[in-house]
């Protein structure tokens, strides 16, 4: 235990205080996680404990928090830090034996815009002294760096059960942090089933806690609609009931809510498959009443509404990325359907060809409203070389399609739902961390064209009542995997299991409910028994 | 400090006028009625999808309430699995809604003692980790967090039986090493050591009640461990009369600290004419306890596991909706004695997880009404009430509450996609 030999004369005392000192590091170590791993980290063997008046100091920051998404991230992080027990302890206690106080943190941010763009630099650099300085210090280049430099933070504090205070154990601390890939996403599907406000927000804060970035919003498909469409006022009507409904206030304020703790929101229209529920407003975007979907590729309207909605979403959904599906389109209803299938042979189109028009149409629609196009990857596999050559292909069915997509030159995102797919209950947790997005690829270019990936939380058999211990700890897995350096990463999953077992205790001691390791997804625990071994 | 006080009147009146009246209007006796009278406000008002405002439809209102039971309650368990602090004050909140009234706090069992007690401060090494733990302000803050909202918390230290995690940090409570339960009842440090936590005990947990378990208790260990059956051989005591000797013994000391007694069913079964007379038996086993407890003439509250155990996922919310308190007493004298009663909420496959999630939602709310509603207002056939659950569950989950969908017993999952009106 360095430090405390120089301030003890005796054989005795030092002996007995290096006993205590080992026996209540073995104990600390249990604590003293940190989920992602940071990229560089080190530490010392001392104690500092927060002050009851933690500060939040920017001196010297060139950033001037117009809208005070710093001073809420603060905020934020020592209501978390408060949350699990009541600090009642005295802080000037000269009995605890090598701590010192912590006044505060020095936040110093060199970028002084606060706003959220795809790519910018979200690394942070975090050091909390020994006894010597009052104040911990942040460095990042912009602001959301410093709220990841704060989520690292709030971990390293933990509540010592006998003083009754905040402590950091194990100081000095020295972390250089940034993510490996700068897509870090999580999908939910808010059509299957519908999802509160609450609720959507809870999972954006649990998001914050392992440094996700894209909330990839699946907001309509074929069983329900549930979003205000100002243009087109009667979409919504394809909603399950008039409540379960988003208004557009409602979208803002998830995007608002999303952006000022870093999160981009990626909207997606899944077209021209999984779109019935469109038609209960405007039925004639059905082939026919008996055969509806997918959308009526023939009619100049369809294409009106998609540009109605894009143009909606452009006044709300900042992030440079839409998301127009494109997934298992089954055309028959286009072939049989008389209309349609007159329209075919007019065009001198088959039925691929025209699920290839509808995609690019679909395309041009976003682009003139100033987005950058993702499409799931069945695009890619049909008519790959048609797309838009900016399009960022969404991988989901399975492995491989990485390598092709980036040998074509195109931007890739991972989702393949043999170890992505959060509804697959019994993926387990080490096949999330053991995703590794760029697969075989050994060429830096290409590798540069993989921009990272989602864990999905498809909706069929999840909504309000079992999302959250559906998502979690399986997608802190993957999170650690698209944040943390490769080199840092464990080859052997299991190697990382006490760790995650206690980020999802801290997720528990945060109301956050995070099913047990043990087992697939959401299984409820087995036994009575420590949080830590479940 | 809180003065919030088991059996006072909980009841309020709310008017809500038409057009002539800038204000609505609700009465009460009490501060608590008048939140029972803001929780049912709150299911008045809807916001309207066109005009984005908050609306009250159907005015004018004009409602009468007050509960039927005085005592509607919810167990939770502490010991099988921790609960951290955020989780529980979900749970109170959720409560609220449901206008419950009790929150029955079981701290510690046979798995882990998690609490700080200051007289014992070993006790707590009986706890999973030292993280997994109530601090005694923790403990002040849960009773605060739930007086505020007009619950009361009994808490419940479960004795001789289910106590095998006190010895961890007092080895000396144990029969001995290897026959770790009951509580050494030949021991006198045994009844400080309980005096001990029941004055720590009255610095906190206000209410007039307290538990002191005593249930399932398996006496083995007393008469194979030598000092222990010499013991009853020189009390002239079966293993029965020591089980008996103890409860009471335990009794005593908490009327000592002004406390009236909860005991679980089996000290009445066993020698029910022997209890403190203010003792409440609380019914578990089965059905008919609350006729012979009556009958004898002390009080009683339900949680007949075959219908109001939320652990017993397989139990579905039309048995919670339709467990009746009274059973088959007429006699109005010996209804009164029925406080009320309890869903009970074991934590053997609970934790943060799923605890408040689906196993308690929305199989609690079912019961709340047996325990609030006049019996005449009462659906014959739960089935009758199914939209206006249905439409409760999804109220819950639009305020955050993570409560399961009604079809199947507790915590499934959704079927399949759909509205949350139809699940």
């Amino acid at each position: 235990m360095r430090g405390i030999a120089t301030k003890i004369s005796g054989v005795a005392p030092l002996f007995l205080l290096f006993i205590a000192g080992a026996v209540s590091a073995f104990e600390d170590i249990e604590k003293l996680r940190i989920w992602p791993l940071p990229a560089e980290v080190s530490h010392g063997g001392r104690r500092m404990y927060l002050s009851e008046d933690f500060k939040l100091v920017t001196e010297g920051s060139k950033y001037e928090d117009p809208s005070g998404i710093l001073k809420e991230g603060f905020d934020r992080m020592l209501a978390v830090v408060r949350l699990s027990h009541v600090v009642s302890g005295h802080r000037n206690s000269s009995s605890s034996g090598g701590s010192a106080l912590l006044e505060g943190l020095h936040v110093i941010i060199s970028s002084s815009t606060d706003e959220l763009e795809y790519g910018a630099d979200e690394s942070y650099k975090l050091v909390v002294p020994s006894r010597e300085k009052p104040y911990a210090q942040l460095e990042a280049k912009s602001v959301y760096g410093a709220l990841h430099g704060l989520q690292t933070f709030s971990q390293l504090c933990h509540f010592n059960m006998k003083k009754k205070v905040i402590e950091i154990l194990m100081t000095p601390w020295n972390i250089t942090d940034q993510p490996r890939f700068s897509y870090r996403g999580l999908l939910i599907d808010t059509s299957r089933h519908y999802l509160p406000l609450p609720v959507m927000k809870n999972v954006i804060d649990s998001m914050t806690y392992t440094k996700l970035n894209v909330l990839h919003w699946h907001i309509v498909d074929t069983q329900s609609f549930p979003l205000e469409i100002p243009s087109y006022p009667k979409l919504w009507n394809g909603a399950y009931s008039p409540t379960q409904r988003y208004t557009f206030e409602d979208a803002a304020e998830i995007v608002n809510y999303a952006g000022r703790r870093g999160i981009h929101v990626l909207a997606e229209i899944d077209v021209p498959g999984h779109a019935l529920s469109w038609g209960k407003g405007y039925p004639s975007l059905w082939p026919s009443k008996n055969c509806q979907e997918p959308l009526d590729v023939s009619s100049d309207f369809t294409f009106k509404v998609i540009d109605g909605i894009l143009s909606d979403f452009s006044k709300i959904f900042k992030f440079k990325f839409i998301h127009l599906g494109g997934d298992e389109v089954n055309t028959t209803c286009w072939s049989t359907t008389p209309r349609i299938s007159k329209w075919l042979k007019k065009h001198r189109k088959t039925e691929a060809e025209a699920y290839e028009y509808f995609v690019l149409r679909a395309q041009k629609i976003a682009s003139s409203h100033g987005y950058e196009i993702i499409n799931w990857e069945e695009t890619f596999n049909n008519f790959g070389n048609k797309l838009n050559p900016k399009t960022v292909v969404h991988n989901w069915l399975g492995t491989g399609v990485v390598g092709r997509v980036t040998a074509a030159g195109l931007r890739c995102i991972m989702s393949n739902q043999d170890k992505w797919y959060l509804d697959h209950i019994d993926t387990p947790w080490q096949m999330f961390y053991a995703n590794e997005p760029f697969e075989m690829i050994k060429d830096e270019k290409r590798q540069s064209l993989v921009l990272g990936g989602e864990v999905c939380m498809w909706g069929e058999h999840i909504d309000a009542s079992d999302i959250q211990q559906t998502i979690w700890p399986r997608a802190a897995a993957a999170a650690e995997r698209l944040w943390t350096p490769y080199t840092k990463l464990a080859e052997n999953p299991d190697k990382v299991t006490t760790r995650l077992a206690n980020f999802r205790c801290l997720l528990n001691e945060r109301g956050v409910a995070a099913a047990p390791l043990v087992g697939g997804g959401r299984v409820a625990p087995f036994e009575p028994g420590s949080c830590l071994a479940q | 400090m809180v003065q919030l006080e088991y059996g006072a009147d909980e009841s309020y009146k709310l008017v809500v006028a038409s057009r002539e009246k800038p204000y609505a209007q609700l009465e009460a006796k009490s501060v608590y009625g008048a939140l029972h009278g803001l929780q049912t406000f709150s299911q008045l008002c809807h916001f309207n999808m066109k005009k984005k405002v908050i609306e009250i439809l159907m005015t004018p209102w004009n409602i009468t309430d007050q509960p039927r039971f005085s005592y509607r309650g919810l167990l939770i368990d502490t010991s099988r699995h921790y609960l951290p602090l955020p989780v529980m004050k979900n749970v109170i909140d959720s409560m609220t809604y449901t206008k419950l009234n009790v929150l029955h706090w079981h701290i510690v069992d046979t798995q882990s003692f998690p609490l700080e007690i200051p007289s014992y401060p070993k006790l707590w090494n009986g706890a999973y980790s030292p993280t997994q733990r109530y601090t005694f302000e923790d403990a002040a803050e849960i009773v605060n967090y739930a007086g505020r909202r007009g619950i009361h918390v009994l808490a419940e230290i479960d004795v001789p039986g289910h106590a095998l995690s006190w010895g961890k940090g007092y080895p000396s409570l144990w029969p001995s090493k290897n026959c770790q339960e009951p509580l050494d009842v030949s021991s006198d440090f045994t009844f400080k050591v309980i005096d001990g936590i029941l004055s720590d005990f009255s610095k906190i947990f206000k209410f007039k009640f307290i538990h002191l378990g005593g249930d399932e208790v398996n006496t083995t260990c007393w008469s194979t461990t030598p000092r222990i059956s010499k013991w009853l051989k020189k009390h002239r005591k079966t293993e029965a009369e020591a089980y008996e000797y103890f409860v009471l013994r335990a009794q005593k000391i908490a009327s000592s600290h002004g406390y009236e007694i909860i005991n679980w069913e089996e000290t009445f079964n066993n020698f029910g004419n022997k209890l403190n007379p203010k003792t409440v038996v609380h019914n578990w086993l089965g059905t008919g306890v609350v006729g012979r407890v009556t009958a004898a003439g002390l009080r009683c509250i339900m949680s007949n596991q075959d219908k109001w155990y939320l652990d017993h996922i397989d139990t579905p919310w039309q048995m919670f909706y339709a467990n009746e308190p009274f059973e088959m007493i007429k006699d109005e004298k010996r209804q009164s004695l029925v406080l009320g009663g309890e869903v009970c909420m074991w934590g053997e496959h609970i934790d943060a997880s799923d605890i408040q999630p689906q196993t308690i939602w929305p199989r609690a709310a079912a019961a709340a009404e047996r325990l609030w509603t006049p019996y005449t207002k009462l659906a014959e056939n739960p089935d009758k009430v199914t939209t206006r659950l249905a439409h409760f569950r999804c109220l819950l989950n639009e305020r955050g509450v993570a409560a399961a969908p009604l079809v199947g017993g507790g915590r499934v999952a959704p079927f399949e996609p759909g509205s949350c009106l139809a699940q």
